[in-house]
């Protein structure tokens, strides 16, 4: 392995208990994530990307199977992992700074220092206009901003993203998207993010971690080579590089592979 | 730019300018409009009122018309000292539902966070909430007498067990996402609780708080009928003895007036407390 490895998963299984014997979501799932980079975790609806993202939040425990960030073995959530989710999780009783700073003040970060280090992100994500502003007039890409801006101030080794950009209209997405590749770009910052849209994946990610569906297996890992190397700042960037046309269909394919297997199953 | 897309002209729209209608569902109708019929039910029922009264359907001192309550009330509060009945009521409402939530809020908010709280007090909360409270008025009137006490007890038993269930409801209804968003940020469960399930539940627990509210009044009146000492209810049992049927429906008026100035009361300070609220912009 790598000597630049922050996360590493290996042989997690996950079977969720139920009356009937049990939903096997994952089986002996094993990946690793390079420091700085943007890993996306891609595979049909239902295949267990969740399942797995929340094991590596801590939220839910592996049935087997050990985890580690920086060598150190993960048990339950913590600061160092921090996490967007699909669902807008702003807290409608803060403003846009009360919640940014929010996960700073846990935390128990003296006031000044939380202050200044919250208003930086929330210029990160262009919302210093609205850093007074309640969510509730928000939009939902501002609202996921907020989300983002909370989760780096409070300073996670990996940011863990499940969909994010799943409730957001396209061009929005783009938007956001480009973002997130700024942001990447400016604090080097590891992600580990999860999406079923494939140019989502093949724009945003470093290195694909593909899962096959029922349950959820490593297909195989992606190296995006063709766009090594090459400055990449909007969709229209990817869409005309060499190599983007023949990396899409294969993707597509596997992921019909998965849909058929599904039918015939 | 390629060939592959191909711009057609513009058609013109056609005017679709909405008609104004009465009857259009879920359509919204302008606010004097509203205000108009709100108003016109009343006169409508008023009117009916004062022509049953004139017509002599029953006897004038069974269906006074609403002039004469109206004076009734006024004698009530000039020379009956109703004043002081009125603050006795308004004092046991007050006092029992705020001891009931200071029990209700803690127990709700716990059995809505914690599914093990819950296991142990949902099957005897459950259980008194099928008890109508009125059945224990019997009892109440040999353990307490027909003072304060049994009036406190009764209007304690007859809200606390429906707030608890519907605290504990409005807990559980809190999103999951919301709470791991704090526990991924590294919050302790007392922190959690504390800066997510608590101020995200409390909008609906006022809500809830409200609705109990109005049924204090009505457990109000009933111990107040059944063991009339003081208060709204006794002043009615009173003015039954002497026929008074003018002052017995000037008190069901200073009830529901009484009732819906609580309601409206609660209503401003939910708006004002939770501003941030979707439904207040
Ligand atoms: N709490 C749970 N209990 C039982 N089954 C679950 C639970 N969570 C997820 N599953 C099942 O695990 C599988 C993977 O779900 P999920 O991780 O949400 O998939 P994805 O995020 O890739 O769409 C699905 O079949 C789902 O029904
Ligand atoms: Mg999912």
């Amino acid at each position: 392995m790598q000597s630049s490895t922050i996360l590493s998963v290996q042989n997690v299984c996950k079977t969720f208990p139920t009356r009937g014997g049990g939903v096997e979501a994952l089986r002996d799932v094993s990946f690793s994530v390079a420091r700085n980079e943007l890993c996306v975790l891609l595979g049909p609806s239902g295949c267990g990307k969740s399942t797995l993202l929340n094991i590596v939040a801590g939220l839910h425990t592996p049935t087997s199977g050990t985890l580690s960030l920086e060598g150190r073995p993960i048990h339950g959530p913590a600061r160092e992992r921090g996490m967007v989710f699909q669902s807008y999780t702003s807290f409608p009783w803060l403003t846009v700074l009360e919640n940014v700073e929010y996960g700073v003040k846990l935390n128990g970060i003296p006031k000044a220092e939380r202050r200044e280090r919250a208003l930086h992100y929330i210029g990160l994500v262009h919302l210093t206009k609205f850093r007074d502003s309640y969510p509730k007039t928000l939009s939902g890409g501002m609202k996921q901003r907020v989300a983002i801006a909370r989760t780096l101030a409070n300073a996670p080794e990996i940011l863990l993203m499940d969909e994010p950009y799943g409730a957001l209209d396209a061009e929005t997405r783009w938007h956001m998207q480009e973002m997130l590749l700024d942001i990447m770009r400016t604090t080097q910052t590891t992600i580990l993010l999860v999406t079923h849209d494939i140019q989502e994946a093949i724009f945003l990610a470093d290195r694909i971690v593909f899962l096959s569906a029922h349950p959820g297996r490593l297909k195989t890992i992606l190296e995006l080579d063709f766009k090594k190397g090459k400055e990449i700042r909007s969709k229209e960037d990817l869409v005309e590089l060499s190599g983007y046309p023949e990396c899409e269909r294969e993707i597509m394919q596997l992921m019909r592979g998965e849909a058929k297997q599904e039918e015939d199953a | 730019m390629t060939q592959a897309l191909r711009t057609l002209p513009a058609t013109r729209a056609k005017d679709t300018r909405p008609k104004l209608r009465i009857f259009e569902f879920k359509s919204d109708i302008p606010a004097s409009w509203r205000l108009t019929l709100g108003v016109a039910v009343w006169i409508l029922f008023f009117a009916i009122w004062q022509i049953a009264a004139w017509s002599g359907v029953m006897p004038a001192i069974l269906l006074p018309g609403p002039g004469k309550v109206l004076t009734a009330l006024y004698t009530l509060f000039a020379e009956n000292g109703f004043l002081g009945d009125v603050m006795v009521s308004v004092w046991r409402v007050m006092f029992s539902f705020a001891l009931a939530c200071a029990v209700a809020v803690p127990l709700g908010i716990l059995m809505g966070a914690f599914k093990s709280v819950e296991a142990f007090f949902s099957p005897f909360v459950s259980a008194w909430r099928y008890l109508p409270a009125p059945s224990f008025i019997p009892l109440l009137l040999m353990w307490f007498g027909a003072g304060d006490a049994q009036k406190l007890a009764l209007l304690f038993i007859g809200v606390i067990w429906f707030l608890i269930t519907l605290i504990a409801d409005h807990t559980k209804a809190v999103p999951k996402d919301l709470i791991n968003t704090s526990v991924t940020l590294g919050g302790s469960r007392w922190q959690v609780l504390r800066t997510v399930v608590v101020p995200a539940a409390l909008p609906n627990i006022v809500i809830a708080m409200r609705q109990m509210l109005a049924v204090s009044w009505t457990y109000l009146v009933i111990a107040e009928i059944t063991a009339a000492d003081a208060g709204i209810g006794a002043m009615m049992m009173r003015a039954k003895r002497f026929l008074h049927v003018d002052q017995i429906m000037a008190g069901i008026l200073v009830i529901g007036l009484l009732g819906l100035i609580f309601d409206y009361l609660l209503r401003a300070l939910h708006r004002r407390a939770f501003q941030y609220l979707d439904e207040y912009s």
